[in-house]
């Protein structure tokens, strides 16, 4: 609407909005839309991440089209939210839905958020598998990933004898997802049985590896009497510069996820102690699940615990060699 | 002689019309290209999957009608994003933790939409702070505000909120595409059937002019912002009863995606031209492109370029068409 005279060149303008319209289609076309051919006679499983800027999902597609290869006639779509936005998380969910696809893995930025949506997708008959991170008041069939509580547990033990079983540790979180929260919750029960030591701080860094940089230096200067972190996710890990303001003479750090360079930074010091989760199994088990289902196989235990890796400088070698394993296609 | 109202009416409501078309082009594309080969049901056009295009896209184009109104009046708005959070938090705290009525809860998640809107005017008008300012202000304070309220849990609403609501007989899930239509309808016929909607464009046009003709500048500046609040926290809150979450990080940077829907609508950033219908197809058109993207292959890897691309394209096209019309 325009608040002076429209003129008979509205048409002209008009046609060129058409053809800004055909030029940005055309753009579309040629980068990548392509049809996904014969593929309405396989499986469609969507696998959908919490994020496609966190690290560890690429593994978890690394394993998920391993799988699909291997079992044949299932065509994996890898689609997520660019950032963790749990409401675009919640669009691409509902979207697939609307598809009618074969099945659904998820892994949850907010599982109550996304619970009646995967309510639907059940009650419509298609199978929803959760992995990593949880729905856990949804209907879905099946979940494979660490068992959070206990993951924690490791951790918190595990800092606690570096520590000798005293001290003042901050712990670091995100706050929403489920799995993170059990794990900050097994943490903290494990930390509470060494009296001596006290959390001084929870910092929330809202799943963003920059955000953690920041709040580690800022907590440096905060606590410089600091004797140990917790980090409940592998933000601090992702990066190789953001544990530089942590003195590792003075200071332990424990931190959950161990893919690279999360290794060079404990061979270098430090990190005192890694835990790891079975990142390509992440993608293989869920697609085998979601095979398994439709086959009419549907699992008797809703939990499927994958277990966890504890890595420190003293099995470190060992476990790179088995991560290169992984990756050439062993599985996990 | 002037034309009779009904005719000039035609040009404003027609202004939308080539968004429209954009709109008609780029569904017709996608479902060519994703129609089934098999003769299987269509995975993109079919009723559920358009009814969700319009559920996700009410979170934008709601509050992209008040964008649209604050960039016709020559001003600019970053706080959308920040109100729908504090929107959907205030009407969670009320209804889940202080028991209020659902209804009353949703008043005063509005309210606060009201509220930030009114501080937006003030820093403006009398303070003359540039809007990009004033703004950004506003939206560090009611997003800073979400989180002070919240400490970072959530209130979850759907645990009070019956399944299967049907107020008037509507699903609940249809309700925010039934807001934002009847909402379009509101404004439009505000905008191009009114004074105050002439006074608006008219501010943002030439706002030293408007006011030499007797326009009441900084009233004009108060209604758009305090009426562009409101539909950001309308849209929270219709987002917090329909998804069942009051959180205080939802809706992060959703205020360039609010912007570039009022742009690719036919608003003008230097003020003086703006369309509420052209706003809300502007959304509806990256909604259809949101929704298209994830049943193409590493399509959610591209859609912020190609949404990119497709403002960049629009508006140059656009700019274009001005000069020679000028």
């Amino acid at each position: 609407m325009r608040i002076h005279r429209r003129s008979a060149l509205g048409t002209h303008h008009s046609r060129l909005r058409q053809l800004a319209s055909a030029i940005i289609l055309s753009f579309m076309a040629l980068s990548g839309c392509s049809k996904p051919g014969d593929e309405s006679r396989r499986l469609r499983f969507a696998v959908i991440p919490k994020a496609l800027h966190i690290p560890v999902f690429d593994y978890a597609r690394t394993g998920a089209e391993r799988t699909a290869r291997r079992l044949g006639g299932i065509e994996i779509l890898w689609r997520g939210p660019e950032t963790t936005d749990e409401i675009r998380q919640k669009e691409i969910l509902e979207s697939f839905i609307a598809q009618r696809v074969d099945g659904i893995a998820i892994s949850c930025l907010n599982g109550d958020l996304l619970t009646d949506a995967i309510n639907r997708a059940v009650d419509a008959g298609i199978p929803v598998v959760t992995f990593d991170s949880d729905a856990p008041k949804s209907k879905r069939l099946a979940f494979y990933g660490v068992n959070d509580i206990e993951a924690g547990r490791a951790l918190g033990d595990g800092l606690a004898k570096l520590l000798g079983g005293r001290g003042r540790v901050a712990l670091i979180t995100s706050l929403g997802a489920d799995n993170l929260q059990k794990r900050l919750d097994g943490a903290r029960e494990a930390l509470a049985r060494y009296p001596a030591i006290n959390i001084v701080e929870v910092f929330d860094v809202r799943d963003d590896p920059v955000r953690v940089a920041e709040i580690i230096a800022a907590g440096a200067q905060r606590y410089p009497d600091l004797d140990g972190w917790l980090s409940v996710g592998g933000w601090p890990v992702f990066m190789r510069n953001a544990l530089d303001p942590i003195d590792p003479a003075r200071t332990k750090f424990v931190a959950f996820d161990t893919i690279p360079p999360a290794p060079d930074l404990l061979r270098a010091g430090k990190v005192q102690l890694l835990v790891g989760q079975k990142y390509f199994g992440w993608g293989e088990e869920s697609v085998r699940l979601l095979k398994r289902i439709i086959g009419g196989d549907r699992p008797q235990e809703v939990y499927h615990y994958s277990g966890i890796d504890v890595v420190t400088r003293d099995n470190v070698d060992a476990y790179l060699a088995q991560w290169k394993q992984w990756e050439s296609g062993a599985p996990d | 002689m002037n034309p009779p109202a009904r005719v000039r009416l035609l040009p404003h409501l027609v202004s939308g019309w080539s968004a429209a078309l954009i709109l008609l082009l780029e569904f017709g594309f996608f479902a060519l290209l994703l129609a089934p080969r098999d003769g299987g049901p269509h995975t993109f056009a079919n009723a559920s999957n358009i009814a969700l295009i319009l559920k996700y896209s009410s979170i934008y184009g709601i509050a992209a009608i008040g964008a649209a109104m604050i960039i016709g009046a020559g001003g600019i708005d970053l706080a959308p994003g920040a109100v729908i959070a504090l929107a959907s938090v205030v009407t969670g705290d009320l209804f889940v933790g202080g028991g209020w009525p659902l209804w009353a809860a949703c008043v005063a998640g509005v309210g606060v939409g009201i509220g930030s809107g009114a501080l937006a005017a003030v820093l403006v008008t009398a303070a003359s702070l540039p809007p990009f300012i004033a703004t950004l202000g506003v939206m560090g304070i009611t997003r800073g505000a979400a989180f002070l309220i919240t400490e970072g849990r959530f209130y979850d609403l759907s645990a009070r909120v019956a399944s299967g609501m049907a107020p008037l007989g509507v699903a609940l899930a249809l309700w925010p595409g039934v807001i934002m239509l009847v909402l379009t309808v509101v404004f439009q016929v505000l905008m191009v059937r009114t004074a105050l909607g002439r006074h608006i464009l008219a501010t943002g046009g030439n706002e030293v002019a408007a006011r030499y003709a007797g326009v009441r500048v900084g009233r004009v500046k108060a209604f758009v912002y305090m009426s562009g609040g409101a539909l950001a926290a309308l849209s929270g809150v219709v987002l917090a009863v329909v998804q069942g979450q009051g959180k205080a990080d939802v809706a992060s940077g959703y205020e360039l995606d609010i912007i570039a829907a009022a742009v690719v609508g036919g608003a003008s950033l230097s003020g003086g031209r703006a369309s509420v219908v052209g706003a809300v197809i502007g959304s509806l058109i990256f909604g259809v492109l949101r929704n298209a993207l994830t049943q193409v292959p590493r399509g959610t890897f591209a859609d912020r370029l190609i949404l990119g691309v497709a403002v960049l394209v629009i508006v140059v096209m656009d700019r274009l068409a001005t000069r020679e019309r000028n």
